[in-house]
């Protein structure tokens, strides 16, 4: 997960504004994606992330800023130049070409003789699994292997940079989840800085080493995956990056390094200014993953912090049971999620409990 | 259920047979008596329709009205000047078609997208007759055209006066709707994405429309040249009209044989060959074009 920050830039965006019409898709876009990592940008529909990639690829013109590529500006090249390729989101196979001409379709002005493009080919085709398949018609092949087919394409070129947007949204959970991994794998195994697009908060938190997680035309924030989900530098990035629990706090006094807090149904708690991010201006509150906080079974003692509640709902998951439960008497209520193991039976609805936490979990937000 | 399925069976017939029925009278029923009529002899007579009274056993098979049709020059080369026409009209055509159904497809936007479709239907609000008129009016001696061309110090070139060209002109213009709507729908569905992964992938705009927008709009082209390329060899009006005494076409003649000389089998014979002539044509251009182009359907 650690990602040496000694790399290479090979993305540069500067100050990236794109306008259309009056619509301000892109907001002042900064910052670097190093070579041979792996980058996603994140965030809901309609939050710039495509026309970010695509500014990239060179099909959307930038309105003002610059994009570098590998310390090239790259204003002015089109796209049929730029060292990068793309996959599409619907794949964009062409229907009327077999595998192999599709694989082999950028190797036009390659110099090489036809038998090593030819060679090419199936070595591309053998890297994404699809030995063997080069005289299929395109149009025979399933959504996953369509896509393989656009990542041999692609990746048959050796671009700088491999574009994948939303790869994986058009196909079915286990194979979202296999082809996960294979591409982890593939990057890891070809070394090329892969961008992915996704509003899949947890394809980009399992792929990527770094995510820019976007909101309305701009990067909220920037960060490897855990960081983003330990220390979210908003409430905005918190919500849409996993689950967490809000709870309304007032601060107490804020001094150096310490920020002293009152959460409703917690108390007052000591934080380290480390999770405290730059403030907001917003309505403090104090945030807490599910699973940093546990039910205590009778006989069970905290580590830390205990407080009382009672359970409002149960949602059971198999593996895992979730619980809304009001904290300490009052109309505050937090989701915890409890692994199911032998000896542990789920509660009910009613059940009066104590919950344990830790001040170290929390992040404020103001 | 099976009642009902017998009663969807029945209401199906019942819709199709207006139809069907008219088909058969209107088509079928005339074609088989124009193939029979072409290979008719008539003892002591031609063989015609109706019958006189008492002909019918003296009514024999024969080849030698398509003899005649491919003996005497006369037919074979209205039938080439036919051909050759139709060919050019096709070309003029659908080398015009492409680029306004290409801009209408790729430039305007998808709400006025009808509204153009639509423009290009307005040729047909007028009579073809009326719009014979006006072309002769436009291409004849010291016309619209040749005072046009008279601005720049040319002569009047009375390009009525070929009949071929005049003929060609016309039909160009009065097809072209025809061959821009099916490569217009062609066009429509061909993925955008394809475009862009084509440029990713290295190409120009130019050698991308090449290799990936050209090919899959071919169904579309190969719609428009049949669809151009078959009524044209067969057209009748024009070539009586725009052509003159001169250069009549295939129908030309074969109103001559039915009408004027009254000789039904002739005219049957006539007709017949150019119908498998076109036939043929159309086969091997469907056929080459699966060859080469290869749509993978």
């Amino acid at each position: 997960m650690t990602f040496s920050a000694d790399k290479p830039t090979m993305i540069e965006f500067k100050d990236v504004h794109k306008y259309y019409g009056d619509y301000h898709a892109l907001r002042g876009i900064n910052g670097t994606i190093k070579a041979g990592e792996f980058f996603s940008l994140l965030g809901p529909s309609g939050c710039g992330k495509t026309t970010l990639l695509r500014t990239i690829a060179g099909f959307e013109d930038i309105s003002s800023g610059v994009v570098m590529i590998d310390g090239k500006s790259m204003a002015d090249v089109p796209a049929n130049v730029r060292p990068t390729n793309m996959v599409f989101q619907s794949y964009a196979i062409f229907p009327h070409m077999s595998v192999e001409e599709n694989v082999g379709f950028g190797l036009r002005r390659d110099p090489r003789s036809k038998a090593e493009k030819a060679k090419a080919v199936d070595e591309a085709l053998e890297m994404v699994g699809l030995k063997g398949y080069g005289k299929r018609a395109a149009h025979a092949l399933s959504g996953g292997q369509r896509q393989r087919v656009a990542l041999a394409r692609a990746l048959i070129l050796k671009p700088k940079v491999l574009l994948l947007d939303e790869p994986l949204s058009a196909l079915d959970k286990k194979m979202r989840e296999h082809m996960q991994v294979e591409l982890i794998k593939l990057q890891r195994q070809v070394g090329i800085t892969f961008i992915l697009v996704t509003h899949d908060q947890e394809e980009a938190l399992v792929m990527s080493d770094r995510i820019a997680v976007m909101f309305e035309g701009e990067i909220a924030q920037l960060a490897d995956p855990e960081t983003l989900y330990r220390r979210p530098n908003s409430k905005k990035v918190a919500d849409f990056i996993g689950t967490m629990n809000f709870i309304p706090c007032t601060i107490l006094s804020e001094s150096g390094d310490k920020v002293e807090v009152d959460a409703k149904g917690l108390g007052k708690v000591a934080l380290d200014i480390h999770q405290a991010p730059p403030a907001k201006g917003e309505t403090p509150v104090v945030g807490l993953r599910p699973e940093t906080l546990t039910l205590l079974y009778p006989g069970q003692s905290a580590n830390d912090r205990e407080t009382d509640g009672v359970i409002d709902e149960v949602i059971y998951f198999g593996d895992m049971t979730y619980y809304d439960v009001y904290l300490g008497g009052t109309d505050v209520e937090v989701r915890l999620s409890m692994r199911n193991v032998p000896g542990r039976p789920v509660l009910d609805v009613g059940t009066k409990v104590r919950v344990a936490w830790s001040p170290e979990a929390l992040v404020l937000f103001r | 259920m099976a009642n009902s399925i017998e009663a969807e069976k029945r209401a199906g017939w019942a819709l199709v047979s207006p139809p069907f029925l008219y088909t058969l009278l209107a088509l079928a029923v005339p074609f088989i008596v124009i193939v029979g009529l072409s290979f008719a002899g008539l003892e002591g007579g031609r063989a015609r329709v109706p019958l006189a009274p008492g002909d019918a056993e003296k009514l024999y098979f024969t080849f030698e009205n398509f003899a005649r049709v491919l003996s005497e020059p006369i037919y074979r080369v209205v039938l080439l000047r036919s051909l050759i026409i139709a060919v050019c009209v096709t070309l003029a055509t659908v080398l015009m078609a492409y680029p306004i159904a290409y801009f209408v497809s790729f430039y305007v936007a998808p709400s006025k997208k009808a509204l153009w479709i639509f423009l290009i239907t307005i040729p047909f609000w007028t009579s073809y007759i009326i719009r014979l008129a006006l072309w002769r009016t436009i291409l004849g001696y010291n016309g619209i055209f040749d005072n046009f061309v008279g601005i720049f110090g040319i002569e009047p070139m009375n390009l009525l006066s070929n009949g071929a060209l005049a003929i060609t002109i016309t039909l160009s213009h009065a097809f072209a709707p025809f061959a821009v709507l099916p490569i217009f729908v062609a066009l429509e569905k061909v993925d955008r994405s394809l475009l862009e992964a084509g440029q990713d992938l290295g190409e120009t705009r130019w050698t991308t429309f090449l290799r990936v927008t050209l090919p899959l709009s071919m169904p579309g082209v190969m719609a428009a040249v049949l669809i151009v390329f078959i009524p044209v060899v067969g057209d009748y009006v024009t070539a009586k009209l725009m052509g003159g005494s001169t250069t009549p076409m295939i129908a030309n003649l074969v109103e001559v044989e039915m009408l004027k000389k009254r000789d039904h089998a002739m005219g049957s014979a006539v007709a017949v060959t150019a119908m498998a002539t076109v036939a043929v044509i159309s086969i091997l251009f469907v056929l080459l074009n699966r060859r080469f182009i290869g749509s993978k359907k």
